[in-house]
């Protein structure tokens, strides 16, 4: 039995080695050029992926930037323990997509430390001395769609309102967008259900299912995020009665630009992981070059609407991710 | 006597009588509680988890356990969605989503089963090799415009009847018929109740336990397909936790924690409890936190009924002669028929 476990051990550690695990290992160390490591919050999560995918392609377009992404697993402890290990095999910059701002600060702190170059993004983590940021400003992705929602949600509507995990900041930040920049405007909107689906697609459905049983007819979804918005909508798609409700989200999914296509969802955001990546590309190799220092910078909070989400479509078909 | 008699129905019939108390509360509370779209609502959102219950809980009963089951779900899922977006054969991906669970569950068995590893330890590790999967096959991104894939998860039969409640029924006679009818069933509850007792007295252990986790395989196969159906779409980060939900509608409903009890209609029952509370809380507007502590004081609440009372009931024989076995052998069913 256990020369049996030590076997499967063994062919275990081969097939690592000879796998690279997906970029997991230091770059190559051919002398010249930069080495760069991405700390990803979590693969699982979607576009936290999707941004791990095209800062690869970004990397791609350097010639003298190698990168290397690591998975955080959306676990404070395995995040901190990869920027260790990064500071360790001697990276030359380290970009760290927080899992959770303030648990990652003293090991940005570490990397800045070790004079090596420090970016955070998506989101940034605020206030560190020496470290650079790269982000999109939710409260401002949420403010778009909140501006334009003042005008287009009727008088005294029933709405509902769809909430990523709690304590998380893009979450919070879009929703005090909202409450600040709609709600403080237009107290005659009644929140018929206000709940926690953390970012998910099934659990907004059960909650938007329950919702329009107990209070009938809802005028508008308000979500943090493109997914939640799509469940909600899912439940109500086949519903003449629900055919003018309106339906904002944030992210600029590919589901949500097809959603905004087809008529049933009003507005989200674009956060894009494209624009998110070329610009941590840029300014991490401004920072290795010496050309600057200190860069903070966002990325445009784009809105999509019914005017230009055709736009959105043609991108998304061109990364595969629409395919008709 | 008459005591001793009222003592025994109300343990053996405890838990419907919860969910009888439950719907009457509820529908005191809000009045639309019981009606017909109500219902309908609450049998969808719980078809998943009460197929993937099924599988639980014919593993606890047998003594073994996956906590693979959410994740396994999952990349059945996303493979089936994703044959079926390039054949548009819906057998097909069917069977690629069971054929894919039940190849994982298998490996669960040949672990546990031949290797001796307790199961927490192996469907734990392909829980995560099978995320991975998942994730690695669609680059962590969701499959979109999945077409007419959704139907089975949203789809009705004769205008009313919604077609993950149907897989739930039928699923609920068949698991039934083989934990009640079946000789294989009862192998479940002799290995779950004492598997040295079971062993000696013929029955063919390391065989039960494959059959146990093929079962298994083959639910949580198509649970994958009426998940993706149901959100219309292959999300590969889809249905995280949800062995968990699984196991507590098992638990609620009365399977033993330490094996050999256990019914379908108890796990059905569970699901519902469960399905009933968060669908009421919902509907009354009562905060996603205390929602969360209101669940868990009832997980606490069953499980500490089945140590105190149904354990000290049945107490735990560790080997006993052959002939007393084989009398023996339909006891644990017999006690948890209800």
């Amino acid at each position: 039995m256990k020369k049996f476990l030590a076997s499967i051990l063994v062919m275990a550690m081969a097939a690592t080695a000879l796998t690279g695990c997906g970029g997991s290992e230091p770059a190559a160390e051919s002398g010249d050029g930069y080495k760069v490591a991405y700390i990803a919050r979590a693969q699982s999560d979607s576009f936290a992926a999707w941004l791990a995918n095209e800062m690869i392609r970004a990397a791609g377009e350097y010639e003298d930037i190698t990168l290397d992404v690591f998975d955080g697993q959306a676990d404070d402890a395995k995040e901190n323990a990869a920027i260790e290990n990064a500071i360790a095999n001697g990276y030359d910059a380290i970009i760290v997509q927080p899992n959770n701002g303030e648990a990652q600060r003293p090991y940005v702190e570490q990397v800045v430390a070790a004079g090596i170059v420090a970016i955070t993004t998506n989101s940034r983590i605020a206030g560190i001395e020496g470290a650079s940021s790269v982000d999109a400003d939710p409260y401002v992705q949420a403010q778009v769609n909140a501006e334009k929602a003042i005008e287009q949600v009727p008088e005294g509507a029933k709405v509902v309102v769809l909430r990523g995990p709690s304590g998380n900041f893009h979450a919070d930040e879009r929703l005090k967008a909202w409450n600040e920049v709609f709600f403080a405007a237009r107290p005659d909107v009644q929140i018929v259900g206000d709940d926690y689906a953390n970012w998910n697609k099934d659990e907004a459905m059960t909650l938007m299912e329950d919702w329009t049983l107990a209070h009938g007819k809802i005028d508008a979804v308000i979500s943090m995020n493109d997914n939640m918005a799509a469940g909600a909508l899912e439940v109500v798609k086949d519903n003449p009665e629900f055919d003018d409700m309106l339906a904002y989200g944030v992210d600029g999914t590919a589901e949500a630009c097809l959603l905004i296509q087809d008529g049933l969802m009003t507005s989200t955001c674009l956060q894009s992981a494209i624009d998110l990546a070329d610009l941590n590309m840029a300014t991490v190799h401004k920072l290795l070059t010496g050309e600057e220092t200190q860069i903070d910078t966002d990325i445009d909070a784009v809105l999509i609407n019914a005017d230009n989400v055709a736009e959105y479509v043609e991108m998304y078909k061109a990364n595969g991710q629409i395919t008709e | 006597m008459k005591n001793g008699k009222t003592s025994q129905l109300m343990q053996k019939y405890s838990i419907f009588f919860v969910l009888l108390v439950m719907i009457i509360a509820s529908t005191m509370m809000n009045p639309s509680f019981m009606s017909t779209r109500n219902m309908t609502n609450i049998a969808v959102q719980l078809a998943v988890a009460t197929i993937l219950a099924y599988g639980e809980m014919v593993l606890i009963v047998s003594g073994l356990l996956d906590l693979s089951a959410g994740a396994v779900l999952a990349l059945a899922g996303v493979l089936s969605v994703s044959v079926y977006k390039s054949t548009g054969n819906m057998a097909m991906a069917f069977a690629v989503a069971i054929g894919v669970s039940v190849v994982f569950n298998m490996i669960n068995a040949l672990f546990v089963a031949n290797f001796g590893l307790p199961a927490f330890i192996v469907t734990l590790a392909t829980q995560m090799a099978a995320r991975g999967l998942a994730l690695l096959y669609t680059s962590g991104q969701n499959i979109l415009q999945i077409g007419d894939y959704a139907f089975w998860g949203q789809g009705k039969i004769a205008g009313f009847l919604p077609v993950p409640v149907i897989f739930m029924i039928v699923a609920t006679i068949i698991i039934s018929y083989i934990m009640n009818q079946t000789r294989l069933g009862r192998s479940f509850y002799a290995i779950g109740g004492n598997e040295e007792a079971a062993n000696a007295s013929g029955i063919n252990v390391i065989k039960s336990k494959y059959m146990a986790f093929l079962i298994n395989g083959i639910l949580v196969g198509i649970a994958g397909v009426l998940f993706m159906a149901r959100v219309n779409a292959g999300l590969p980060n889809g249905a995280v936790g949800y062995e968990m939900e699984g196991l507590t509608a098992a638990i609620v409903g009365g399977t033993s924690f330490s094996g050999g009890i256990g019914t379908t209609s108890g796990t059905l029952i569970g699901s519902f409890i469960i399905g009933c509370l968060n669908n009421i809380m919902n509907l009354q507007g009562v905060d996603s936190y205390i929602q969360q502590v209101v669940k868990g004081i009832i997980i606490v609440g069953a499980v500490l009924y089945d140590v105190r009372f149904k354990n000290k009931k049945a107490p735990k024989v560790i080997l006993k002669k052959k002939d007393e076995e084989e009398k023996k052998d339909d006891a644990p069913k017999a006690e948890a028929g209800a």
